[in-house]
């Protein structure tokens, strides 16, 4: 792992070219998928630490910590199946339209690897919570059955400066991040798929454009979310 | 001889029947010395005007013959005598005793009357007896002797009153009770019973107002079998005592942080009677949140003050009710309302952190390696 890193960051062609000549293996993209669900989980339980509060108040700190695990687990989960399963499924449904050969096995591999900047993206956003959260001042419910007093409390929330600053500075890193793992799993689909260049960077960039803009466009002007995995 | 005896004989048989009826003859003269009235009863003692009583005359025989009467009755010209004469003719034995009873009704203004008894004898004479009958209207006095200064809606109060006979007779079956809208009186009546002339009886109660009213103080009693009442009307007027307590809000300060208004400051007690269970909580404008829903200061002595802290949310208004619950030493309640002007939210949130140069630093220099990393992944291919 020491050794592929460096060569999978920088010089991606050549690290999956030679991957190719290797028989499939799902044990090292795995263990970065679940590397990246467990930040992605960490990062959840953080955020959920905001909503803490209105459910202590609320209904119990047991429900509150339960509310935490239960984000947590989720996200976990999340990360697994929308950042490598369905990219995956993307891109190999994707290349199917340039003749792409190559098992959606390969091609879930390549993905796996091409998550290691996201991953170090979600590392970053979760250090820069740790500079924002403290500073979000959490509105509290007077009654958790009451919806419109929630929907008081989760639109003050989302209107709150340093959460929505939070989130748009997570949605700009993971942005980045997201590039640079688009550029991986250009040479990933490439060999796993057996694509030319041009293909594979068509097969790749679309979903990840669209994700991005999506991303982006939430963050900055739509209903915001809490970014960062 | 014998003849002349049996002659002397006869003539004293003949004087022996003929005396006796010069005896009787006689008694029928003095009847009317013999016979006394011994008795008068009236009850009541003293009538009020339209009274109905009853008088009742007792006369002994004081003679040692029987004295026969042939009628019996009162008259007067100003006092009605309802019941009927005693027109049959009865006898009065020696050193016996008989009572007549009459029934009358002072229908007269007051002052002191004197109907007479009359006793009419079957064989000779009368006798006139005349009554003394005095008719008064001076009813049972009430005086309230304590009383609040004025009255809370609520609140109990207690009120101290006498009721006095200012007659020369004795009233019986004396109830005291209380009229009054939304009046809740505690005892709602009080027995006296009798009360004899110049004596008076403290009573005590509380009562409760809902609304401001009259309370009338209601004394029901019996004069003889005549019922009669007196009655004293009590003003129950709202308004603040003299002596209440009073508990001010001073060193007031409100911010809003962690999505709440939290609320602090002193709450004194201003007023000259100790405030009890004080409570304080947020009001009007104002919805009440955790921690410090309401905030418990319990017992406030006249000058003593102690910190609260309450916790709320408010919408769209710049002024929020703190309400003061307290009670005073009886247990009736009190409210206070202090108004509060309060900072507007988005005061609170100006404070908003701003992209520090740091993170910006981090997005820039991320930026560049990847872009770096980027570039050179495609040259070095």
């Amino acid at each position: 792992m020491k050794g592929i890193l460096p060569s999978l960051l920088l010089r991606p062609d050549t690290f999956f070219s030679e991957r190719m000549k290797e028989p499939e293996n799902l044990k090292i993209p795995g263990i970065i998928a679940i590397a990246g669900a467990v930040i992605a989980a960490a990062g959840s339980y953080l955020i959920s630490g905001i909503y803490e509060g209105i459910f202590t108040a609320a209904a119990g700190e047991g429900m509150a910590s339960l509310l935490g695990i239960f984000g947590a687990v989720s996200a976990f989960f999340a990360f697994i199946i929308i950042w490598w399963v369905v990219f995956s499924g993307i891109f190999y449904l994707l290349s199917m339209a340039f003749n792409g050969t190559g098992t959606f096995r390969r091609t879930l591999e390549f993905v796996g690897y091409g998550l290691v900047p996201v991953i170090i993206g979600s590392v970053i956003s979760v250090i820069i919570s740790f500079y924002y959260l403290p500073m979000i001042e959490v509105p509290v419910i007077t009654n958790i059955q009451d919806p419109a007093a929630v929907q008081r409390v989760m639109s003050g929330i989302f209107e709150d400066p340093a959460f929505r600053e939070f989130t748009q500075i997570s949605a700009v890193i993971s942005a980045i991040f997201l590039s640079w793992s688009a550029n991986l799993w250009i040479f990933g689909v490439r060999h796993a798929r057996v694509l030319s260049l041009r293909n594979a960077i068509i097969v790749v960039l679309i979903p990840v454009i669209i994700f991005m803009i999506y991303t982006l466009y939430m963050a900055f002007i739509g209903s915001p979310f809490a970014g960062g995995s | 001889m014998e003849k002349s005896n049996i002659a002397v004989i006869s003539a004293l048989i003949t004087c022996c029947l003929l005396f006796p009826v010069v005896a009787a003859q006689e008694t029928g003269d003095g009847a009317a010395a013999q016979i006394t009235v011994s008795g008068v009863d009236i009850n009541p003692g003293i009538f009020f005007e339209g009274d109905t009583g009853i008088i009742t005359i007792e006369v002994v025989n004081n003679g040692p013959e029987s004295v026969a009467i042939r009628r019996a009755t009162m008259y007067d010209s100003d006092i009605s005598v309802i019941s009927s004469s005693y027109d049959t003719t009865t006898t009065v034995g020696a050193g016996n005793r008989m009572q007549f009873t009459f029934t009358v009704k002072a229908d007269v203004p007051p002052g002191i009357y004197y109907p007479s008894f009359s006793l009419d004898f079957r064989d000779a004479g009368y006798l006139r007896y005349p009554v003394q009958i005095r008719v008064e209207n001076d009813p049972l006095a009430i005086s309230v002797l304590d009383k609040p200064d004025t009255f809370s809606a609520g609140r109990k109060d207690r009120i101290d009153i006498t009721v006095g006979n200012p007659r020369d007779n004795p009233v019986g079956s004396v109830i005291v009770y209380f009229r009054g809208k939304s009046v809740e009186p505690a005892p709602s009546s009080y027995f006296i019973g009798t009360l004899n002339p110049d004596q008076a009886q403290k009573i005590s109660f509380n009562i409760t107002p809902g609304e401001p009213t009259n309370l009338d103080i209601v004394v029901d009693y019996k004069n003889g079998v005549n019922p009669h009442s007196a009655v004293t009307t009590l003003p129950v007027a709202f308004g603040e005592s003299k002596k209440q307590a009073e508990p001010i809000l001073s060193n007031i300060i409100v911010e809003y942080k962690d999505g709440k208004y939290t609320l602090t400051g002193d709450v004194t007690n201003a007023g000259l009677e100790v405030a009890n269970s004080v409570v304080l909580s947020a009001g009007d404008g104002a919805e009440p949140v955790n921690p410090y829903r309401e905030y418990v200061v319990g017992s406030l002595q006249p000058d003593d003050f102690a910190s609260f802290e309450i916790t709320f949310l408010s919408e769209n208004t710049a002024q929020v009710q703190v309400i003061v619950n307290y009670r005073d030493e009886d247990g009736n309640p009190s409210v206070r309302t202090t108004p509060v002007v309060i900072p507007p939210k988005t005061s609170a949130k100006e404070n908003s952190p701003g992209v520090s140069t740091s993170i910006i630093a981090v997005i820039l220099i991320s930026a560049a390696v990847i872009g770096g990393a980027i570039w050179y992944s495609w040259k070095k291919r």
